[in-house]
């Protein structure tokens, strides 16, 4: 065996650990369904919506945030305009004019980090929470998050589960089909205690947080990210309130895809150094111990893969086309032969498939858990599309942060 | 400390602290047990499934040597008073042929120094050369002129055009069913290859093809340059397609 497939092996052993280990956390503590029950008390809330040019979908996610099923006089929103230059002023100004929950404010364009911090700084609230201008919430997600926090009074921070909004295009579904195994391993990272990521859309965070570790930094473009990574290393408990579903638009062309996922990536690769002293360290639990290793080991060993097979696959092309310039052979298109002696049954093979059925179980089980309904055509995407994208948002996000360039937002 | 920790981040409050718990040290070592398991059950699959090739091939082999002694014993029967009725039977290429592009698979998924894929190898090759003499016999008492071919390959490593040369001889083995292909690795310790090798004055510079008891030509010959060395071909009935797998265990 070369050294380039020994690599694969150790990738899918990898690959394969992970995904054993998170399902013996499932079959250990199963995801409670969602219940009627409301919560004892309803603490006061902000909901901070920083926008950026956010005029076409702005007025549908505050509108879905005053559809939610919680005291009005309990819940405010702030529009937090940061520096928009198409209609978003207009369209932010006649809704706080609509709504007195609505507040609107607006500043020079800094960043979404900056729209954050003004928004909490804005807010009184005793719960502090975000919801990015391109997601809308289901009416019970406030009070799904809420209970939750009164489950626990140690909890400092949720995050909800979510789905994506309407995938129509194939490249939509396989979003849907990514986000769905992502409600599986968040859930499944909250029984580790070791969630990575407070995502823009609903989080919310209890006031103190703020006060504890400071606001927002720009970290990179991935604030929600560094944010998580920061409370981890002060001991700030993080949870996820699956039953609280919140909808995101997703890119719609893969250019935009493959910009929106390098700048996590990248984030992810420029959190990582400035917190490699929580990698491996077992004061940080399974945090430091899995989830941080694990992230940046499959961040190498997807592009490892990738190239591996790309290698294998243009040797294997290109030693076809010049058996044939020099055998003169012509080419031959017959189909191959239906027999069981020609099953290419390898190794690697055996281990690829097993590792996919695995995948598959979890994403069956994220559907399960977000109680959501993909279908085929989602998952022919998700397996057409996924393995030929992501190593080139990979490639891109290892390549600017060995520059250390500034990965772009739009 | 990073930069980014604004708050003592190695002062934590204990009672938060996220120490790994026994049951999580555990959780990891049953997993990577699980996993390891999951991985040896692969292992043992996928050498069952190499163990019933390498069964169905010699089952093959055993059912070819019954056939070609029964041809032989045929053939001593019936001597020379009926060439039409031996030329009716005696023909084991198809067998053969199947046998090789098995061999060839096998040999490409288990490795050419695997003690199964050599004993059939061995067992292989003394099934052609015993086709091939028998054939000999037939073309002397019959006046028939079969067109043959011997290919002596290597894949030690030291024969760079070695898989080429059997890309085409698959090809025309293919491409003409009565053309008779008999590949040989030259490097097998088999006593009666060796022989042959001496009598066909085989040097070990490789692939060396002995076209119709000719001397043997070396080197490389493409498709065309075959059909230069072999003129009778534009005479043969050629199939109608050819099928698209399988090689002369020559790769």
């Amino acid at each position: 065996m070369d050294i380039g497939t020994l690599g694969v092996y150790v990738c899918l052993f990898a690959a394969l650990y992970f995904e054993v280990f998170l399902l013996i956390s499932f079959f250990e503590n199963r995801p409670a369904l969602k219940t009627s029950a409301l919560p004892k008390r309803f603490p006061t809330v902000s909901i901070v919506v920083p926008s950026f040019n956010e005029e076409r979908t702005l007025a549908q996610t505050i509108r879905s945030l005053m559809a939610l099923d919680y005291p009005k006089e309990k819940l405010n929103v702030i529009i937090v305009d940061d520096g928009s230059t198409d209609n978003t002023r207009n369209i932010a100004d006649a809704l706080a004019a609509e709504h007195s929950q609505v507040e609107y404010l607006y500043k020079e364009n800094g960043g979404k980090y900056t729209a954050l911090n003004l928004g909490i700084q804005a807010s009184h609230a005793e719960l502090v929470g975000c919801l990015d201008a391109d997601s809308f919430t289901s009416p019970d997600a406030l009070i799904e998050v809420v209970k939750r926090f009164e489950e626990d009074p140690s909890v400092m921070a949720i995050m909800p589960a979510m789905k994506v909004y309407r995938p129509k295009s194939m490249l939509e579904r396989m979003q849907a089909v990514e986000y769905t195994f992502g409600v599986f391993y968040k859930k499944m990272f909250d029984n580790l205690a070791a969630l990575n990521v407070l995502p823009g859309p609903f989080s919310l965070y209890k006031r103190e947080v703020f006060e504890k570790i400071g606001p927002f930094h720009h970290a990179h473009n991935t604030e929600d990210m560094e944010i998580a990574f920061r409370m981890h290393a002060n001991g700030l408990k993080i949870v996820n309130a699956h039953t609280a579903t919140v909808y995101t638009t997703v890119p719609k062309t893969v250019r935009a895809l493959l910009r929106q996922r390098t700048r996590w990536s990248q984030g992810f690769l420029e959190n990582s150094r400035d917190y490699k002293y929580m990698y491996f360290n077992p004061r940080y639990g399974n945090f430091g111990l899995l989830v941080l290793p694990f992230g940046l080991f499959a961040f190498f060993a997807g592009l490892y893969s990738a190239f591996y097979a790309l290698y294998t696959l243009t040797s294997l092309v290109l030693t076809h086309v010049l058996d044939m310039q020099a055998t003169k052979i012509p080419l031959n298109l017959a189909m191959p032969r239906l027999d069981w002696f020609y099953v290419d049954g390898g190794m690697m093979l055996v281990t690829t498939l097993i590792v996919l059925c695995f995948t598959l179980t979890a994403i069956a089980l994220g559907n399960h858990i977000a109680q959501n309904k993909l279908g085929a055509l989602s998952f022919l995407s998700y397996f057409a599309l996924f393995g030929f994208i992501a190593p080139i948002w990979l490639a891109r996000a290892a390549w600017g942060a060995m520059r250390s360039t500034p990965a772009s937002w739009r | 400390m990073a930069r980014a920790c604004r708050v003592g981040c190695h002062a934590l409050d204990p009672g938060l602290v996220a120490i790994t718990s026994m049951k999580d040290w555990r959780k990891y070592v049953l997993a990577f047990a699980i996993t390891a398991a999951i991985f040896g059950t692969a292992f043992y699959i996928v050498g069952r499934l190499d163990a019933s090739r390498i069964a169905e091939i010699r089952a093959a082999q055993d059912a070819l040597s019954i056939d070609l002694l029964s041809s032989e014993t045929q053939f001593e029967l019936l001597g020379n008073l009926n060439c039409s009725m031996i030329a009716e039977h005696p023909v084991l290429t198809d067998e053969l042929n199947t046998l090789a592009e098995q061999l060839s698979f096998t040999e490409s998924k288990v490795g050419s120094d695997s003690a199964d894929v050599i004993s059939l190898k061995k067992q292989y090759s003394l099934l052609e050369i015993k086709d091939y003499l028998l054939m000999q016999q037939i073309s002397q008492k019959c006046g028939t002129k079969p067109v043959s071919i011997l290919y002596f390959y290597s894949n030690a490593g030291d024969c760079a055009d070695c898989s080429r040369a059997g890309d085409v001889l698959t090809y025309l083995r293919q491409t003409y069913p009565d053309l008779r292909v008999y590949s040989f690795d030259y490097n097998l310790n088999l006593s009666a290859l060796q022989t042959l090798i001496s009598l066909n004055k085989v040097k070990d510079t490789l692939p060396a093809l002995v076209i119709s008891n000719k001397p043997p030509v070396y080197g490389f010959k493409s498709l065309n340059d075959m059909q230069t060395l072999i003129p009778e071909l534009k005479l043969m009935a050629s199939s109608t397609s050819a099928t698209s797998t399988g090689g002369t265990s020559a790769k």
